[in-house]
C-alpha cells in the first residue's frame, strides 16, 4: 500500500507480473507464484481447469483483489500502489454476467463513460462506435433484459471498451455462448487488435479459439503457470503426431522405453496416461504399445492426435480441459 | 467489423479525474434515472403516502377528540409523522437497491473503474434522499387539499427541509449499512422490519409529546423520528412543537453524521479488495 516501497517494473510490457500470489485468509493458495510477461499489442491467453487461479490472478491484475504476494504493473503502474491510475488503464469484463440490465443498452455504456468522466460528445461517439462494432445499435433503446446471452455479453466487451483501455481484461468471455456467439466475440477482439495496439489478456477454456487467437499461451494449474509460449510453439514441441495412451502402471519403468527411442519427439508421463510425440502415428502405433506393455503398463484406450493446444494441455497438467471445465 | 475505432491516444487520456462528487452524482443519476423510468416503483412511492394521508389522517381526525397540543387540525399534526414514514420506506428501498447491485455483481463495475469508494456511498444516499424529498413534496400537497395549516415563510421550509434530508441521510445511511452485511434479501427485510414499528409509534408522530406516559415519552425522546416531527411541527406546520427548533435541527444533523459513518464503515468493509 505504501507508494514508495513500488519498485519499477522490470521491463516495459503492458502487463507484467513478479512472483505475484494471493493466499486467502485460512490459507487456501489461490495463485502461488506468478511471472508474466504480456508485451503490448499482443493477445494473451490464460488457460486451466476451474480452481487453477485464473479468476483470482485477473482480479489481482485489476485491482479487485490484493496481492498477498509478489508485485505487478500494469503499462508501468504498480496494480496496488498505483491502483486508481491503474483503473483508468483497464477494461474488465468478468466471468459472470454482470449488467444493470434495467438500463437500455447505449444507457449502460453511457453510465460507465460518465462514471470514468468522458465528455458528453466523448461517450455520445464512442457508444456509437462500439454499439456499430458489436451490432447492437438496432437494440441499442432496448433494456439489457430483453437481450440474449450473446447480446449481454458483446454488450459487456463494448462497455469494457468504452473508456479506450489500453489493456483489455476478458474472463472467460465466451462462457455459455453457442458456437456463433463465440466467434462473434472473437471477431471483434481480432477487429481491435487490426486497428489498435490493445493489449488483450483473455482467459478461457477453449483452445481452440486460444490457438487460433492468441499471439502467447499459459497454462495456469494449481496457482502455478505451468508452461507458456505461443500456441504454435507448445504444439511443435510435441512432434508431428501425438499417441496418447490411458491405462495403469504409469512409473519410471515407461522411461527408459521411450528414451533414446529414434522416433520419439517427446515423451511425457502424466496422471493416468502418457503422451508420445512421434514422426507419424501410424507407423509408431503398434511400437509405442508393446514397448508400454513390456514396461508393464496395462492400457486402456488409445488414441492418435495432430498435435494441438488440448495435447499440450494435458501434457503439462495430465488432465483434459474439459474434464476441469464448468458444467 | 469494417469499423475504425478511435485509437490515437488523446482519446485515451479522459481528462482529469472523476471527482468523488461528480462520480456520486453519475450513480444518483443512474438510480433516478431508473426510478423514473419505472412506472411501478413511481406510483407506489407517489401513492402510498397519499394513501397515509387520505385514510389515517382522515380516519384519525373522525376518531379522536384531539388533546392537548394537537389542535383541531389533526391531518396537520400528523403530516411530519407520514413525511418520516415514507423517508424511512425510502431508505429501504434505497438499502435495497444497493443489496441488488451488490447481490448481482453490480458493484464491481464501480470497483474497478477509478471513482473513490466513497462516492458510491454518497451517490447511494443521495438517490435515496431524492425519493424521500419528492414524497414529503406529495404528502404536504396532499395535506394542505385536506386542509392542514401550512405556514409559507421560505426559512421555515429551509429549516424543514434541513431537518428531512438529516433525517432521511441518516436512516439512508443505517439501511445501506445493514444492505452492506448481509446478502440476503430476506434477513434485511426482517432486520430492517424490526426497526419500522417502533420509529412509528414510539415517537411523537401520532400523539403529543406532552400526552403520553413517561416511558414513552422517554422513548420517543430516544428516537430521532420525534425530532423531526416536532421540528416540523415547529416550522412548517401550524401546531406548535413541543421541543426546541435547535434541538431538533442537532439531533437530526447528529443523527445524519452517525448514520453515514456507520454506513461508511459498512462499506468499506464491504468494497475492501478481497
Amino acid at each position: 500500500m505504501n507508494p514508495t516501497a513500488a519498485t519499477r517494473p522490470p521491463t516495459k510490457a503492458a502487463i507484467e507480473a513478479r512472483g505475484l500470489g494471493k493466499t486467502y485468509p485460512g490459507g487456501i493458495e489461490a495463485v502461488a507464484s506468478l511471472d508474466l510477461v504480456v508485451p503490448r499489442g499482443s493477445i494473451y491467453a490464460l488457460l486451466g481447469p476451474n480452481g487453477a487461479g485464473k479468476t483470482t490472478a485477473v482480479s489481482m491484475l485489476t485491482t479487485l483483489a490484493t496481492p498477498t504476494a509478489g508485485q505487478a504493473w500494469i503499462d508501468g503502474l504498480d496494480v496496488v500502489a498505483d491502483a486508481a491510475s491503474v483503473r483508468r488503464a483497464i477494461g474488465v469484463t468478468f466471468q459472470e454476467t454482470v449488467l444493470d440490465d434495467a438500463l437500455t443498452g447505449r444507457q449502460v455504456l453511457e453510465f460507465h463513460g460518465r462514471l470514468y468522466g468522458q465528455s458528453l460528445r466523448e461517450r455520445r461517439r464512442r457508444a456509437d462506435e462500439l454499439l456499430d462494432l458489436t451490432e447492437l445499435t438496432d437494440v441499442a433503446s432496448r433494456k439489457a433484459k430483453h437481450y440474449s446471452g450473446g447480446m449481454k455479453r458483446r454488450l459487456e466487451l463494448a462497455r469494457a471498451l468504452m473508456t479506450v483501455p489500453s489493456v483489455l481484461f476478458l474472463d472467460e468471455p465466451t462462457l455459455g455462448l453457442d458456437p456463433q456467439g463465440r466467434a462473434r466475440i472473437w471477431d471483434y477482439v481480432r477487429a481491435l487488435r487490426r486497428t489498435s495496439d490493445l493489449t488483450v489478456l483473455v482467459t478461457t477454456h477453449y483452445l481452440d479459439e486460444a490457438q487460433q487467437l492468441a499471439d502467447r499461451v499459459g497454462i495456469m494449474d494449481a496457482g502455478r503457470l505451468v508452461v507458456e509460449g505461443s500456441p504454435d510453439a507448445l504444439i511443435d514441441a510435441l512432434g508431428s503426431d501425438t499417441i496418447r495412451v490411458r491405462g495403469r502402471g504409469v512409473d519410471e519403468a515407461l522411461d527408459p522405453r521411450f528414451a533414446e527411442v529414434e522416433y520419439v519427439e517427446s515423451f511425457t508421463r502424466v496422471e493416468g496416461g502418457f503422451l508420445v510425440g512421434v514422426d507419424s502415428a501410424s507407423r509408431r502405433l503398434a511400437d509405442v504399445i508393446s514397448r508400454a506393455a513390456d514396461a508393464g503398463f496395462s492400457i486402456d484406450d488409445v488414441s492418435v492426435a495432430k498435435p494441438d493446444l488440448g495435447a499440450v494441455f494435458f501434457q503439462h497438467t495430465g488432465r483434459s480441459l474439459r474434464e476441469g471445465a464448468p458444467a | 467489423m469494417n469499423t475504425t475505432l478511435t485509437t490515437e491516444p488523446t482519446a485515451r487520456a479522459t481528462p482529469g479525474r472523476p471527482t468523488s462528487l461528480a462520480a456520486a452524482a453519475t450513480i444518483w443519476r443512474k438510480h433516478v434515472g431508473k426510478f423514473l423510468g419505472n412506472a411501478e416503483e413511481l406510483f407506489g412511492v407517489i401513492v402510498q403516502p397519499i394513501l397515509w394521508v387520505v385514510l389515517f389522517g382522515v380516519g384519525m381526525r373522525s376518531a379522536v377528540a384531539i388533546g392537548a397540543g394537537a389542535g383541531d387540525d389533526y391531518v396537520g399534526f400528523m403530516l411530519p409523522g407520514i413525511v418520516a414514514l415514507s423517508a424511512m420506506g425510502g431508505a429501504i428501498g434505497g438499502g435495497m437497491v444497493w443489496l441488488d447491485e451488490r447481490v448481482r455483481g453490480i458493484v464491481r463495475e464501480y470497483l474497478v473503474a477509478p471513482v473513490p469508494r466513497l462516492s458510491i456511498l454518497l451517490g447511494n444516499v443521495g438517490s435515496t434522499l431524492t425519493k424521500s424529498l419528492v414524497q414529503a413534496f406529495v404528502i404536504f400537497i396532499v395535506g394542505m387539499l385536506m386542509g392542514a395549516v401550512v405556514r409559507g415563510d421560505v426559512v421555515s421550509w429551509l429549516l424543514a427541509l434541513v431537518l428531512l434530508v438529516g433525517y432521511a441521510a441518516g436512516f439512508s445511511g443505517l439501511a445501506l449499512a445493514v444492505a452492506s452485511i448481509t446478502d440476503d434479501l430476506m434477513a434485511y427485510h426482517s432486520m430492517i422490519m424490526l426497526l419500522n414499528l417502533p420509529v412509528l409509534f414510539l415517537s411523537s408522530a401520532l400523539y403529543p409529546l406532552s400526552a403520553l406516559p413517561t416511558w414513552m415519552k422517554v422513548g420517543a425522546l430516544a428516537n430521532p423520528t420525534t425530532y423531526l416531527v416536532e421540528g416540523m411541527r415547529g416550522t412548517v406546520l401550524g401546531g406548535s412543537s413541543d421541543l426546541p427548533l435547535l434541538l431538533s435541527l442537532a439531533v437530526t444533523s447528529a443523527f445524519a453524521v452517525l448514520g453515514v459513518a456507520i454506513a461508511s464503515r459498512a462499506f468499506a468493509a464491504k468494497t475492501k479488495r478481497g
